[in-house]
């Protein structure tokens, strides 16, 4: 086939792309980091199905300068949007190999969480709070890095026995007079499955229950959460959770119990 | 007029189920139909009691040297070692494991990767025979396989993700995992590995949709048995065969997985060596190891066994598979007979129901321990100066030179039997070996051997052959040589073929009732898996996974020299008829 055959059949189906793609934008505001991300490739492939509303309630709180590529602690914060009728919170790292940090259902506690993750590179981290009403309320922060935390080896896989304390859960609840907390870590690997000859290995599910056996919040961990990962809730009205529940993507369980 | 219609719909629609692939979940009515349903392969032996018998006949000994690659899946990752795995195919789909407990979904049309699964491994795991795995069982929406750190994963089969997950057992005390599991009556059935670390063979029966266990069948005399969690009586008698304490790490490990056969209700499981190897430090006749175990699906209990080395001293690790099929003795009645061929070196014929043994013959040239397998007793005749030497209070006893080697007569490379032909397929290896006894002690999770051993061609042209039975006579109706050990096994269809891998790399088709060579494919590194065939779009398929290794890599001797050129490698090959 010639060239001059060819290039006919390629023209309509570029031009089609290209008014799909401006139609797409014009439901979308622009992203306040501007050309430091990549927010329509998130929107795409996150934050479906409704209007998207960049607010800064939504708070991420980040180092400028992550220290530690492996460890970088995050914590979304959107007790601002009291009154709103919250769904779920999706975080994602724009320029991570792997895109989601994990979601978080705060079905009774406060839309708050804190976690470390790991990043390859700078990159945004983004928190989208979806509502019931279908809308996503976005916050962005940027962390700097030197990079390099996923394609790591976890350091617990050079220590021999590490499947003897997998999956141990640490917690402790605080009180104070601006309410409950709850801080958990558990013992496991996150690998991503980046590092050569290692396969993905992380806690994929968590469910926290109170005294009364009812689920207060889900977190769905992705490979990018740190290595023993520490999780901190804020309880709002919960009086006292009791189990921390869930699941690697190998399917051994969790279960942690507080007294 | 209307009528007549509606009954011919139906008609084609139960023939959509019986001859073309059904789709939608794997019930145990599809599972018992496996070895009569042409597309798909639903169960590890290609029917649940392992004739590896195709009933598709497109592809015959007239066209198969038209036969040509449809295409090849890469297992990829730096884990390139043995690949011992039999796919199975249900609704469009490949699922095939490899090596360093991976599994893969694969589309069975264009070769497409659907997903993958990897299971994260402790470091500390201790597979004796490379770090292999047979396959997978199928059952509903699930695809369960069993992974080198000893544990059970069913996972879903359109998504890879775990479904459930059980510990078989601990794997820092020897246990390990690589059999394909056996679905049965709804319970995933499965051994355990780790013969060489003292631990105690059993078989687990556990809910295939959920995990949960339903019973456990030990297979050394002494140990209790349970169902729905309560005790279910002690396999055999305490210390009727074994002295002492020795049944507590007697061995006998289930490594290579159970048939079943619907006919008698019963699962057969071959078990392995008695621990230590050293048969002094254990006079009796250890059972069950070395034996086929027959057990009742729906109580755990054991209704019958045979013993095919009684105080085994050569490591004749007895798992081979119990192939049952219907024999038609000289009074011209048929009877429901199973067919072993026996690391040991004979090939045992017992009547299924009951265990009676009807025939025993050598299926290699040499063997050294017995001079013949007695048809009356049912036990063998041993060569007492051919077994090795008590090592006493000495740092070695007397060694003897022994044959078969305690790499088999036949090892995991599965027989097949063709109803058509009447005959057994069997890829037997021609080897001995010098072997003597060291004192030994056991400690928990080390290796509980107590012997030393060199292994040893017998002949300078070959060591493998897959040769042809007749079972009823023991007549062998044909050979064929391989330079290198066989460790794949056999297929055999209705088109009048055999189909079988070498670790030369090629995958041959033989006419079956002959043994000529009609066609044979480069499949760029050594095949120690065996290949199944299915039909699919009306066009029958063949596919065998290719991957040097295994054990005899591993503990080859001076047979190392015919092996140790064999490049690694880890795919499947799909190949059907040239248009």
């Amino acid at each position: 086939m010639s060239e001059e055959q060819r290039q006919p059949r390629f023209l309509l189906p570029m031009v089609v792309a290209c008014m799909l793609a401006s139609a797409a934008a014009a439901q979308t505001p622009a992203d306040p980091l501007g050309d430091r991300g990549r927010w329509a490739d998130m929107q795409r492939q996150f934050y479906q199905g409704g209007e998207i509303i960049f607010d800064p309630r939504v708070r991420i709180e980040v180092p400028a300068n992550a220290e530690d590529a492996m460890n970088v602690p995050v914590a979304v914060d959107a007790r601002a949007l009291a009154g709103e009728q919250i769904d779920r919170i999706v975080v994602v790292a724009d320029y991570n190999p792997i895109l989601k940090v994990l979601e978080f259902e705060p079905t009774a506690v406060a839309p708050y969480l804190a976690f470390r993750m790991k990043v390859q590179q700078s990159t945004p981290i983004r928190a989208g709070v979806r509502l019931r009403d279908g809308r996503w309320l976005v916050g962005s922060a940027v962390v700097s890095s030197q990079g390099g935390g996923c394609t790591a080896p976890s350091a617990g896989r050079g220590v021999a026995g590490w499947e003897r304390t997998l999956n141990t859960v640490s917690a402790k609840q605080f009180s104070s007079s601006a309410g409950n907390r709850l801080r958990f870590s558990v013992l496991h690997p996150m690998d991503t499955g980046l590092a050569n000859g290692i396969p993905a290995f992380f806690i994929d599910e968590l469910s926290i229950r109170d005294g009364e056996g009812r689920t207060v919040a889900r977190i769905w961990p992705a490979e990018p959460v740190s290595e023993n990962p520490v999780f901190t809730l804020e309880l709002a009205g919960i009086q006292r959770v009791t189990q921390i529940e869930g699941r690697d993507n190998n399917g051994n369980k969790v279960l942690g119990t507080l007294r | 007029m209307q009528r007549k219609t509606l009954s011919m719909l139906v008609a084609a629609a139960l023939a959509g189920v019986s001859m073309a692939a059904a789709a939608g979940p794997v019930t145990d009515e599809m599972i018992l139909n496996d070895a009569k349903s042409t597309g798909d392969v639903l169960t590890f032996g290609m029917g649940t009691n392992g004739q590896r018998y195709s009933t598709l006949s497109k592809i015959n000994t007239g066209n198969v040297k038209k036969l040509v690659p449809a295409w090849a899946f890469q297992f990829g990752g730096e884990k390139q070692r043995g690949q011992e795995s039999q796919p199975v195919i249900h609704d469009g789909k490949i699922f095939v494991t490899a090596s360093y407990s991976r599994m893969y979904a694969v589309d069975a049309k264009t070769g497409k990767e659907l997903w993958q699964y990897d299971h994260r491994l402790p470091e500390g795991i201790m597979p004796c025979c490379d770090v292999v795995n047979r396959g997978a069982a199928l059952y509903d929406n699930l695809v369960i396989f069993g992974t080198l750190d000893a544990q059970l994963v069913a996972l879903d089969q359109n998504t890879g993700k775990v479904v459930w997950k059980e510990k078989i057992d601990e794997f820092s005390a020897g246990y390990s995992y690589t059999a394909a599991p056996l679905v049965v009556k709804g319970l995933v059935i499965t051994g355990v590995s780790g013969g060489e670390f003292g631990i105690v063979g059993r078989l687990d029966a556990r809910d295939a949709k959920t995990g949960k266990i339903v019973w456990t069948r030990p297979v050394v005399e002494g140990h209790m048995g349970y169902l729905n969690g309560k005790e279910n009586g002690i396999t055999g008698e305490t210390n009727a065969s074994w002295p002492g304490d020795t049944w507590k790490t007697g061995g006998s490990s289930t490594w290579l997985g159970a048939t079943y056969d619907a006919k008698t209700n019963l699962v057969y499981v071959g078990t392995g060596n008695p621990a230590p190897w050293n048969s002094h430090t254990r006079p009796g006749d250890n059972l069950y190891s070395c034996s086929t175990v027959a057990i009742n699906p729906d109580t755990g209990k054991i209704v019958w066994h045979y013993q095919n080395t009684p105080n085994d001293g050569w490591d004749y690790d007895g798992v081979n598979e119990f192939v049952t099929f219907d024999m038609k003795g000289a009074d011209g009645k048929t009877v429901r007979a199973g067919g072993k061929a026996d690391r040991n070196g004979f090939f045992f014929v017992n009547d299924a129901e009951s265990g009676k043994l009807l025939n025993a013959f050598p299926f290699v040239d040499k063997v050294t321990w017995a001079s013949k397998i007695d048809l009356e007793s049912g036990r063998p005749v041993y060569d007492d100066a051919n077994r090795p030497g008590n090592p006493g209070a000495d740092k070695q006893g007397k060694t003897v030179f022994s044959a078969p080697s305690f790499l088999g007569g036949k090892n995991q490379q599965q027989i097949a039997y063709s109803p058509d032909t009447g005959l057994f397929y069997v890829p037997a290896n021609e080897w001995g070996m010098d072997i003597w006894n060291e004192p030994i002690s056991y400690k928990k999770g080390a290796a509980f051997l107590g012997a030393g051993f060199n292994i040893k061609p017998l002949f300078e042209d070959y060591i493998g052959a897959l040769r042809a039975f007749d079972p009823k006579t023991g007549k062998k109706v044909w050979e064929v040589k391989n330079n290198a050990p066989l460790w794949g096994g056999a297929m055999t269809t209705k088109g009048g073929l055999v189909f079988y891998g070498t670790p030369e790399g090629h995958l041959k088709a033989l006419d079956a009732k002959s043994g000529k060579e009609l066609w044979s494919f480069q499949t760029g590194s050594g095949v120690v898996a065996p290949p199944v065939s299915w039909e699919q779009d009306g066009e029958q398929y063949i596919a065998v996974v290719s991957g040097w290794g295994g054990a005899v890599p591993l503990w080859g001797g001076d047979v190392a020299k015919r092996v140790n050129y064999l490049n690694q490698g880890g795919a499947l090959w799909v190949f059907k008829l040239a248009n």
